[in-house]
């Protein structure tokens, strides 16, 4: 049940290419990570992309493009998988974040998100970038999930319910005739 | 760096030169904060909104500020829509409501300006406001269910015991 | 009080013993009943909480069932019987006083049959209140061990195993610290 892969993703990253380093030119680093502890069928999954700029330079016209999550098998609930960030000043960074529940449990392979950008002002052509791959993960079943994490309430009520009377009926007996019997004797001693 | 920052200023005067001027802006905002932090190790907050001037304007640059943060806001695949989102630590995330403060690039650079100069930056009118409501973090349940059972059960049985030992006193 | 309730006639002694150790079928019947359904409860914690698979299970709670429903019967009886003389004793005063009150007016009845009115009055009262009391504190205690047990002692354990060991335990325990206080 344990998905190690939260915070692993920024290691990952993927250096686009930058064909000149003699020139100014934005260079971007893009990571995506899932900042899930559980992965859980129909329960949000946070999916956190970020675009570092360590070129000396702007990027312009960031897209990410991510088809990863395919309606099939994701509800997106918050959140689109296609944005544009239209200038990322340098040594800076900009995040998106997108919110989506899986439909299905069992295993799914998170893939890379798509970047393209223009690392210049007048580059004529666009750079494509991909993003760290958070990998693998356990999509748990709903059902599974609650009951290992429930806290169970309503089975610990019913529990008490059941326990009560093999517990209360005798007492409550067993007290009556105790009460009513010491009153007995203070009453005798009294006189 | 110097010549830098004079391209970088060129460039962004360009461009809020270019940009053309939203008037009489309104905005349609969605927003969803996650609610169940029993699975997730951060809270996110996300918005989209679309931005209506009454001049037609489209492509402008968005940025917005939420407490005290800026950031620019994202542009989505529809026309003038927008999506401003970030996450936060579950234990630093208070609840309550958020007002995402929009500016467009005139009115950022005013901000940051006033910031350098150690200003009030509130002096700017932002162009939008948008609130986002966290509700607060459900971080499982109350109190632990056993615990409970296990302490109830403790303590008739400790009634059990003392009436016991009366009894055979 | 303690002095003079100490003096236990021969044939008061008798009687109280005759009433306690052999046990009737009427509350024989009530102890395996109560035992029975004591023992059987823990199943419901093991299916909703700790999960455990019931098919494949079936045969290990009838057994333990049907231990535990001894064990604790048995601890049942034992404490009765540890705490019916004492019972007797602390409500000497208060039952002859009830009984002589009620029977005063009866001027036909013998000095010896309202004795032994008396003493039978006596023995049905420690009885009652040591049964009740017996069962209540059996039942307290055997659910608190069962919980403690299979929550945090056992909780590494499979289910299967955390069952058997946590009802198994609790129950002879049970049974064992019943004898032991004699």
């Amino acid at each position: 049940m344990n998905y190690h892969f939260l915070l692993a993703a920024v290691a990952a990253l993927l250096v686009s290419t930058c064909a000149d380093d003699e020139y100014e030119a934005a260079r971007l680093l893009v990571s995506k990570q899932i900042l899930n502890k559980y992965l859980v069928e129909n329960m949000d999954i946070v999916v956190k992309y970020t675009v570092y700029n360590i070129g000396n330079a702007a990027a312009l016209e960031v897209e990410i493009t991510d088809n990863s999550f395919h309606p099939d098998n994701f509800a997106h609930v918050s959140g689109e998988l296609n944005a544009r960030i239209d200038r990322v000043p340098p040594y800076t960074n900009v995040s998106h974040v997108v919110v989506v529940r899986p439909r299905k449990f069992g295993y799914f392979n998170f893939t890379a998100a798509e970047v393209l950008y223009r690392h210049k002002e007048d580059a004529p052509r666009l750079q494509v970038a991909v993003s760290s791959e958070p990998g693998e993960g356990l999509v748990v079943s709903f059902r599974d999930y609650d009951k290992k994490f429930s806290s169970h309430v309503i089975d610990w009520a019913a529990f008490a319910v059941m326990t009560l009377p093999s517990l209360a009926i005798p007492f409550a007996l067993w007290y009556s005739s105790k009460r009513k019997y010491e009153k007995l004797s203070k009453n005798s001693k009294k006189h | 760096m110097d010549k830098l920052a004079i391209c970088v200023f060129f460039v962004a005067a360009l461009s809020a030169a270019c940009a053309e001027f939203c008037q009489k802006p309104e905005v349609t905002a969605s927003a969803y904060v996650t609610e169940d932090a029993t699975v997730l190790t951060t809270i996110a907050f996300t918005t989209q909104f679309t931005l209506k001037c009454s001049n037609g304007a489209k492509g402008i640059s968005l940025y917005a500020e939420v407490e005290g943060r800026t950031l620019p806001a994202v542009r989505l695949s529809a026309d003038n829509k927008y999506q401003v989102s970030w996450t936060e630590d579950i234990k630093k995330a208070r609840s309550g409501d958020y007002s995402v403060k929009l500016y467009d690039e005139e009115s950022y650079a005013a901000i940051r300006k006033a910031q350098r100069n150690g200003e009030d930056p509130s002096n700017v009118k932002p162009l939008a406001v948008v609130v986002l409501n966290n509700p607060g973090a459900y971080l499982g349940p109350w109190v632990n269910s056993e615990l409970l059972a296990a302490v109830l059960a403790a303590l008739v049985s400790y009634t059990a015991f003392s009436a016991k030992s009366k009894l055979l006193a | 009080m303690s002095g003079k309730s100490k003096a236990f006639t021969k044939e008061e002694e008798l009687l109280l013993q005759d009433f306690s150790r052999n046990v009737s079928t009427k509350s024989s019947a009530l102890f395996y009943g109560n035992a029975f359904i004591v023992s059987a409860i823990p199943i419901w914690l093991f299916w909703r909480i700790h999960l455990i698979d019931l098919y494949s299970s079936l045969i290990s709670f009838v057994l333990v069932t049907v231990a535990s429903t001894y064990l604790v019967a048995l601890a049942y009886k034992n404490t009765k019987f540890v705490l019916k003389h004492k019972i007797a004793v602390k409500r000497e005063d208060a039952v002859t006083r009830e009984m002589t009150r009620k029977l005063a007016e009866d001027k036909k009845m013998s000095k010896k049959e309202k004795d032994e009115r008396i003493l039978w009055k006596k023995n049905e009262v420690a009885d009652y209140e040591a049964t009740t009391f017996a069962i209540f504190y059996n039942n307290a205690v055997f659910l608190a061990l069962v919980i403690l047990s299979s929550f945090y002692i056992l909780k590494t354990f499979t289910p299967a195993v955390n069952y058997i060991l946590s009802v198994g335990t609790a129950s002879a325990l049970l049974a064992l610290l019943s004898t032991g206080s004699q």
